[in-house]
């Protein structure tokens, strides 16, 4: 016991436990619209379009947040805006998007001179490298996107849940649609840092389904969902440390076995009560 | 003669390019009951979508003479996400129009007219259920719960009757019924049987649009259809007669 609490002497441990913390309780808050509206596949596809960004940012020498952050939103308002007009086919628009965005990483990375010490870590993630000033931004994005929920959660999920009858009540739900796209797009690139491109939208869904096996009502999603982030996270991490091997992929692991473990719990449960009666 | 809250007149809409319904005129006033009826794909939920001001049109206008009523609608059961993770009384809180448009959290008054709303619904015990949970008619009948709430002028009934039970069909029906004197109703549906006896007058829907001022089916009306469907006499006891098919 002694040693798992020796490790929080270390400062970097002590900031990687509070990424987790809070990328756990982001995701959950996005994630629970992610989920609810069934956009899983086109936050994967803005995840890896990011990657094109991060690629032509090394190239030309600036923060690869920065490209990241600039390709995810400029995908995400793409998607969203073929997906109203509906006349393309969706699903082959991402694709396109997601792939392209990863060919494009590629190719600038590998048009860089000299070597990219980074690029793992935006493949994979690197919570262990995590300074005070990410641990900031990720905070005033919490904090940010708890009071957009508190003051504008009914159009939000009206308009995901039902955007015809709710333009019909006056919502703007287009505007809606493009400011969560927006948000979605951010989110992930801020939580890339944690666990990594190939990685980050399991944190955005397993918590999410995981909660949703107690509950179906969309505001519960969101503290449930951020506790199972927080639990699986946390005990990924320390797992990392006591068996030495990747943080980002140890979390992932976790938080599925989890769901499976809880899961598999009320499978039983059900099938107990079923042969009671 | 009162004057209308909707006016259409000449519409062509449709999708795309393609014109879905063509120079379709029709008047809505406020004690109508119009049964909408007509085939699959014939336009009858794009006529709606032209009401409720969400379709552009290609040509013609649509006028609100006595100003923009306040429309209820239920939507197609099929246009319904049942997984989504929202519960009975939040649906039917997406009805409560806020005057500036603007939706903050539930005042206390509007959660009581939430409440009395469900209780009238007899769902009352299933008001934090989510809607997955519900069965086709309980859910239907929160889909009215949600049109009804803001005590629409005009309520727009888009196919109701689909995915529930006889019992329930009854149920709706008896509720509209007491409903329609004091609002315009617009009842769609395919089953033509069913919604004649209730309705004032009927529209046939086929790419365009026959306007009938009685709930009477006539040759008029079977001609849209080109199939053989239920036909309803209207006489002292209810019947019906099955017409034949001409090819």
């Amino acid at each position: 016991m002694t040693e798992l609490l020796s490790i929080f002497e270390y400062q970097f441990f002590r900031h990687a436990m509070a990424a987790a913390v809070l990328t756990s309780i982001l995701a959950a808050m996005i994630g629970t619209y992610i989920v609810s509206r069934k956009i899983v596949f086109i936050s994967g596809g803005i995840t890896h379009a990011s990657f094109g960004g991060i690629g032509m940012a090394f190239y030309m020498g600036l923060n690869p947040f920065f490209g990241a952050a600039v390709f995810a939103v400029l995908t995400a308002l793409g998607i969203e805006w073929i997906s109203s007009r509906g006349k393309v086919r969706e699903d082959s628009a991402i694709a396109i998007l997601w792939s392209l965005g990863m060919a494009l990483g590629i190719i600038f990375v590998f048009l860089t001179p000299g070597y990219t010490p980074n690029l793992m870590s935006f493949l994979f993630g690197s919570i262990l490298s995590v300074g005070i000033a990410e641990l900031q931004l990720l905070l005033i994005f919490c904090i940010f996107m708890a009071l957009f929920y508190l003051v504008f959660y009914r159009p939000v999920v009206y308009s995901a849940f039902d955007p015809e009858f709710s333009k019909i009540m006056g919502i703007p739900v287009a505007f809606y649609r493009y400011i969560m796209a927006v948000l979605i797009a951010l989110a992930i690139v801020i939580s890339i840092r944690t666990v990594g491109i190939i990685l980050v939208l399991s944190l955005f869904t397993i918590p999410q389904i995981t909660a949703m096996l107690f509950t179906r009502s969309f505001a519960r999603i969101i503290p449930l969902a951020a506790l199972w982030g927080i639990i699986g996270s946390v005990a990924g991490l320390y797992s990392a440390y006591l068996f030495d091997i990747p943080t980002g992929a140890a979390m992932i692991f976790f938080l599925t076995l989890q769901f499976l473990v809880i899961k598999g719990i009320f499978l039983i449960r059900g099938l107990l009560i079923r042969t009671a009666a | 003669m009162s004057t209308p809250l909707v006016k259409l007149e000449k519409v062509s809409t449709g999708y795309d390019s393609k014109a879905v319904l063509r120079d379709v005129s029709l008047e809505i006033h406020p004690d109508d009951f119009i049964g909408v009826i007509g085939p699959n794909g014939g336009g009858k939920t794009t006529l709606v979508k032209v009401i409720l001001g969400i379709l552009p049109l290609f040509k013609g206008r649509v006028t609100f003479p006595s100003g923009k009523p306040k429309t209820g609608y239920l939507p197609q059961a099929s246009q319904i996400d049942r997984t989504f993770p929202i519960s009975v009384k939040e649906l039917v809180s997406a009805g409560l129009k806020a005057p500036n448009g603007w939706f903050p959290r539930l005042s206390r008054k509007q959660r009581q007219k939430v409440n009395r709303m469900l209780e009238e619904a007899g769902l009352e015990n299933l008001a934090s259920k989510p809607i997955g949970e519900l069965s086709g008619g309980q859910l239907q009948k929160a889909f009215l719960c949600r049109a009804l709430i803001n005590q629409p002028q005009l309520l727009i009934l888009d196919e109701p009757n689909t995915y529930v039970d006889k019992n329930f069909e009854q149920e709706l029906y008896a509720w509209l019924k007491k409903l329609s004197p004091d609002k315009a109703i617009m009842l769609i549906s395919h089953d033509i049987g069913t919604i004649t006896p209730m309705v004032k007058s009927i529209a046939c829907v086929n790419g365009g649009l026959h306007y009938h001022p009685s709930n009477q089916l006539t040759e008029e009306v079977m001609k849209v259809y080109n199939c053989p469907v239920d036909v309803i006499a209207h006489g002292p006891i209810p019947h019906r007669v099955l017409k034949t098919h001409d090819s």
